[in-house]
């Protein structure tokens, strides 16, 4: 049996609201193979971004167990979650998330330095180019439109080759045809890198791209397509 | 809105943002605190001046002067019913006590000599409980208790003063009129002023000070004490040479040292205020950062933009009075504390009362501050478009350059006019703000510089932390301009307080010359001096210097009266000095070594009576080569003609004098001899034994004490100096470590992103250490520079001392307020680093 690249154990996620205390993601149980796609659905507050959080070890399940690679990863302290998403986890965010201080080809150089990879500098302008802002790489994000922002944002996801990339509604922040280009460009580099996807989303179409689709309702897997 | 909504959303909006908002009271506090320190402590000093003023001068007025009352003026004063009259006379002189049981025998003391009734206010303490006049009746003495112990002697011992015997018959414990006590030479001792005359101590030359005290008939106001004075003035043949003191005026010197001090202190505690405020434009402008949709949702729900606007204003103030009245309650506390710090040289007064104008004050400098600083930032945010309901990027729209303008012109002017009112002079309230203006002036323009710098360095072969840190300050808008103003007034601060203590103390101890006069003598006859001179060799004197001395008045220059002059010069308070005090003219056929000629030629002009004068003294009194100045020598015209001038180098301690008078000119005129001796170490008691005994009229000042007590009192001044300093230094960290916390939101984002890319918190803490440090090593340069500058103004026009650069200790200072703004930095950003990245990020999207 080969190792699923993420799988989650009867993961659970409860939030204190006052008095009352919420189940967000409840005692999910899912396993993604090596180079899938796999798309998350559900409607608004239904748990897809906690969910997404929880398998990126960006946040801590209440209970249960979270796997990359068969390494549980729930139980980490910060810094070595913080070092084994370096070299293994890329990110893609409804709303960006550049660091504004830097420019885009900083940005793209940060995680290739974190991870201390060679020849840092020559691959991060290779990545700006390849995503079609070679021009612009020493602007900042606030002088960049979203589209260019998101397709810097898959640069920097994409630089160290992860082994699994998250993405949380890449296009929700952009218009349809902007928000088209961007998901082209997501799934080119997922094919030249090879990298497993699980991509959070609302939009039907969008989805219709993955391998496999799981709807979220209350936090719990509602059914797989 | 009706009243009642707009308090209920008041309290609605200050939820969330508590802690930001204690920050916003915390900036202001500290600075309150010093502002209402320094005005309830002066407050308080000048109030108990303005009530013991008559007991202070033990008297309704007073007359002094270095000669008598003159017969003019003691006629007015008969001539007048219901006064009453004193003659005091007071020298420093040697005691000898044959009979002390102290290895010494002889001491100098401050003899005061009186004929009628003393004090007519106030209380002279004495033990045995009796009158003055009857314990100094015959040849009775009273002293303080330091000449008891000194000399080794009881109440009945006999002392001799002047070669005259007196018994003594009590024990001095207070006196009313006896003040600022660090600077006496020596005990006090009371005699009869009949037994004076019978001393040997009033021969011609000696220094004796007249003071005539006047009680008026009981009840009198202070507008007749007034009255009384200008028909002295009037009666007075040389007006200029007396000093006429009325309880009305309150002790014009001691509140003048009042003012001077307030204003100094005033204007450092009004500094860290403004620091304070710079916290809290940054906390202002960060809290409605997060408070737009807001501002934004309640336009679109039908809130007036005058109203919203009222609504920030009426929290504004709040927070502002709360920051201010915890601040006044720390600074009443403080109060309490400066009067330790400063009890050394300040009379003994009540102690303060509670002092409501002080946290007034403090109150209103407190909210004046808050509402200038934060107008910026409030008009800025409320700029922002209702659209921001549907459109979350919607940002404020920018602030015409008019209105930033005419925001920059109430920032200064409200700064200078709490300048003024803090310094009680409009021209200094304009100078602060102008020189605070330029300084922060330039240290904005340190921060674009060290910002475009950043920019322009190719970072990307930088390490990853010097790279973002780089990247951090060279971005606008993240805050870096205000961090950088902050931290150099704080470095500034930092800087000019220590440079001035230092300065104070190098100059103190570091040029005391080796050779330098351990004791003086005084009032020595021409016709002692050989015997005096062999008494110093006898007692093995190392070197002896001496000049004759002949005291003189200026009657004239260049044809102009005294009077006409000093009418002239009504404003210039130094220059009238110089022209009225009492004279001390030497001659000599050459110059000391310490003394170096810089304009014209010493002796060269056979056919005029030359004299030679100080170069400064020589422009305070508008001379040049070839003015003609006339001086009275103790009744003798003598007129002479300025034909050079020299630099002194004071700190020397050798005799030296402005004027020096050709040889031969003043050989007639009534004279006696000082002279600098230096003796081996105790030599002085010895010596001034064996004077004592043999020229009871010279007098030895041990300079070694006094120069003991006033490196004591500048030890005092440089500790007060020193946790002024700190006090706002901290301040600035405090204020720093706010603004920080203000843009903490960002930092939040920044740090999770960072730790979402695999970055460890220990990187992130280097990252951000860097990004802090460098800012406040810009502002911290530029500040150690400001604050040398200040501390040059400070010692030149305020000590009338040199001031010396000090490259280490402006290095130092700049390191030091790096060092706090990288500890500030990370210290709040400790938050953002224990979240987790997901919180952080949650908030977005």
């Amino acid at each position: 049996m080969t190792t699923s690249r993420l799988e989650l154990r009867q993961v659970t996620k409860r939030l204190r609201s006052g008095e009352r205390e919420l189940t967000i993601v409840d005692a999910v149980d899912l396993a993604v193979a090596p180079g899938e796609f796999l798309a998350v659905l559900g409607p608004s507050g239904s748990g897809k971004s906690t969910l997404l959080g929880l398998a990126a070890g960006l946040d801590r399940p209440s209970s249960g167990e979270v796997l990359i690679d068969g390494q549980p990863i729930h139980a980490l302290s910060e810094d070595s979650l913080a070092r084994l998403r370096r070299g293994r986890i890329g990110f893609v965010f409804q709303s960006f998330q550049l660091l504004g201080n830097l420019t885009a080809l900083e940005n793209v150089l940060l995680p290739l330095e974190l991870a201390g990879r060679a020849g840092a500098a020559r691959r991060a302008a290779e990545l700006v180019a390849e995503v079609g802002l070679g021009e612009r790489g020493h602007h900042y994000p606030s002088q960049l439109s979203g589209g260019e922002q998101q397709r810097v944002a898959l640069a920097r996801a994409f630089a160290i080759e992860p082994a699994l990339l998250l993405a949380d509604e890449p296009t929700g922040n952009l218009d349809g045809a902007t928000g088209a280009v961007v998901l082209d460009l997501l799934a080119r580099l997922r094919a030249e890198h090879g990298s497993t996807l699980v991509l959070v989303t609302h939009d039907p179409e969008v989805a219709a791209l993955a391998d496999r689709r799981i709807h979220l309702r209350d936090g719990r897997i509602d059914r797989t397509s | 809105m009706t009243g009642r909504v707009f308090l209920r959303q008041l309290g609605r909006e200050t939820r969330g943002a508590r802690g930001r908002l204690a920050f916003f009271a915390l900036c202001l506090a500290v600075g309150v605190a010093g502002v209402t320190a320094v005005a309830g402590f002066s407050g308080a000093l000048r109030s108990g001046l303005r009530s013991e003023a008559r007991k202070l001068l033990a008297a309704d007025l007073r007359v002094e002067a270095l000669r008598p009352l003159p017969e003019e003026a003691a006629q007015l004063l008969a001539g007048r019913p219901g006064l009453r009259t004193t003659r005091l006379r007071e020298m420093p002189t040697v005691v000898l006590a044959p009979g002390g049981t102290a290895a010494t025998h002889s001491q100098l003391v401050e003899l005061r000599a009186v004929d009628g009734e003393f004090p007519f206010y106030g209380r002279l303490e004495i033990e045995p409980d009796r009158p003055l006049a009857e314990l100094l009746a015959g040849d009775g003495a009273v002293a303080g208790p330091e000449l008891f112990s000194r000399l080794g002697v009881g109440l009945g011992d006999e002392l001799s003063v002047g070669g005259r015997r007196f018994t003594l018959r009590g024990i001095l414990r207070s006196e009313p009129d006896r003040i600022g006590g660090a600077f006496a030479l020596g005990p006090r001792l009371y005699v009869d002023g009949g037994a004076l005359d019978e001393t040997g101590l009033l021969a011609r030359g000696s220094r004796v000070e007249h003071s005539t005290l006047i009680a008026l008939a009981p009840g009198a106001k202070p507008a007749e004490a007034r009255q009384l004075a200008k028909a002295l003035r009037a009666a007075l043949p040389d007006p200029a040479f007396y000093r006429v003191e009325t309880f009305a005026d309150g002790q014009p010197e001691l509140r003048r040292g009042v003012d001077r001090t307030e204003r100094f202190l005033g204007l450092a505690a009004l500094l860290s205020l403004l620091v304070g405020g710079i916290g809290v434009a940054q906390t202002v402008r960060a809290w409605l950062a997060s408070r737009l949709d807001a501002i934004a949702v309640l336009g679109a729900l039908g809130a007036r933009p005058r109203e919203i606007a009222a609504l920030f204003v009426a929290q504004i103030g709040l927070l502002a009075l709360a920051g201010s009245a915890a601040g006044a309650a720390l600074g009443v506390a403080l109060e309490r504390l400066l009067p330790r710090l400063l009890s050394s040289f300040l009379p003994e007064l009540p102690p303060p009362g509670f002092q409501p104008q002080a946290v007034g004050r403090g109150l209103a400098l407190g909210a004046g501050v808050a509402l200038l600083f934060s107008a910026g930032p409030l008009v800025a945010a409320l700029r922002v478009p209702v659209l921001r309901v549907l459109r979350h990027d919607a940002e404020p729209i920018p602030v015409p350059r008019a209105l930033a303008l005419a925001l920059g012109a109430a920032l200064f002017a409200g700064t200078a006019a709490i300048a003024a009112l803090q310094a009680e002079s409009w021209r200094v309230g304009a100078a602060f703000a102008g020189g605070l203006a330029a300084t922060a002036g330039v240290l904005t323009l340190a921060a674009r510089l060290l910002a475009r710098l950043a920019g322009r360095v190719p970072r990307l072969r930088l390490p990853t932390a010097l790279r973002w840190s780089l990247a951090a300050l060279s971005r606008p808008g993240t805050g870096t301009t205000a961090n950088v103003v902050a931290l150099g007034l704080g470095g500034l601060v930092l800087v000019g307080m220590l440079s001035v203590e230092s300065n104070l103390q190098r100059r103190l101890q570091a040029e005391l010359p080796r050779a330098a006069p351990t004791a003086f003598l005084i009032d020595i006859q021409p016709s002692q001096w050989d015997g005096v001179r062999e008494t110093l060799t006898a007692q093995g004197a190392l070197s002896v210097d001496s000049v004759p001395l002949v005291m003189a008045r200026i009657a004239s220059i260049d044809g102009r009266s005294i009077d006409e002059l000093v009418e002239a010069d009504r404003r210039e308070r130094r220059r009238r000095w110089a022209l009225r005090r009492e004279q001390r003219l030497t001659w000599l056929d050459r110059l000391p070594a310490d003394n170096e000629l810089v304009g014209g030629r010493l002796w060269g002009d056979p056919e005029l009576a030359e004299l030679s004068v100080e170069e400064e003294f020589a422009r305070d009194l508008g001379l040049t080569i070839g003015s003609r100045v006339a001086f009275d020598v103790q009744g003798l015209p003598v007129e002479l003609t300025v034909t050079s001038l020299r630099r002194v180098r004071w700190e020397s301690f050798g005799i030296n004098f402005f004027w020096i008078v050709e040889p031969g000119v003043l050989d007639q005129a009534p004279q006696m001899r000082i002279a600098a001796v230096r003796l081996p170490p105790g030599g002085e008691d010895r010596l001034r034994d064996a004077l004592a005994a043999a020229y009871p009229n010279v007098t030895l000042f041990a300079i070694r004490e006094i120069l003991d007590k006033v490196v004591a009192v500048l030890e005092k001044i440089g500790v007060g100096i020193r946790f002024l300093g700190i006090f706002t230094v901290v301040a600035a960290a405090a204020i720093l470590a706010g603004a920080v916390a203000a843009g903490a939101a960002r930092r939040a984002r920044e740090v999770a992103i960072a730790k979402t890319l695999g970055m460890t918190r220990g990187q992130v803490v280097v990252l951000f250490a860097a990004e802090y440090g460098l800012a406040g090593l810009a502002g911290g340069l530029v500040g150690a520079v400001a604050g040398n500058a200040l501390a040059a103004v400070v010692l030149r026009r305020g000590f009338e001392m040199p001031w010396r650069f000090e490259p280490w200790m402006a290095l130092g200072g700049a390191l030091a307020v790096a060092l706090v703004a990288a500890l500030a930095g990370l210290a709040a950003s400790a938050r953002a680093l224990a979240e987790r990245p997901i919180e952080a990020l949650r908030h977005e999207g």
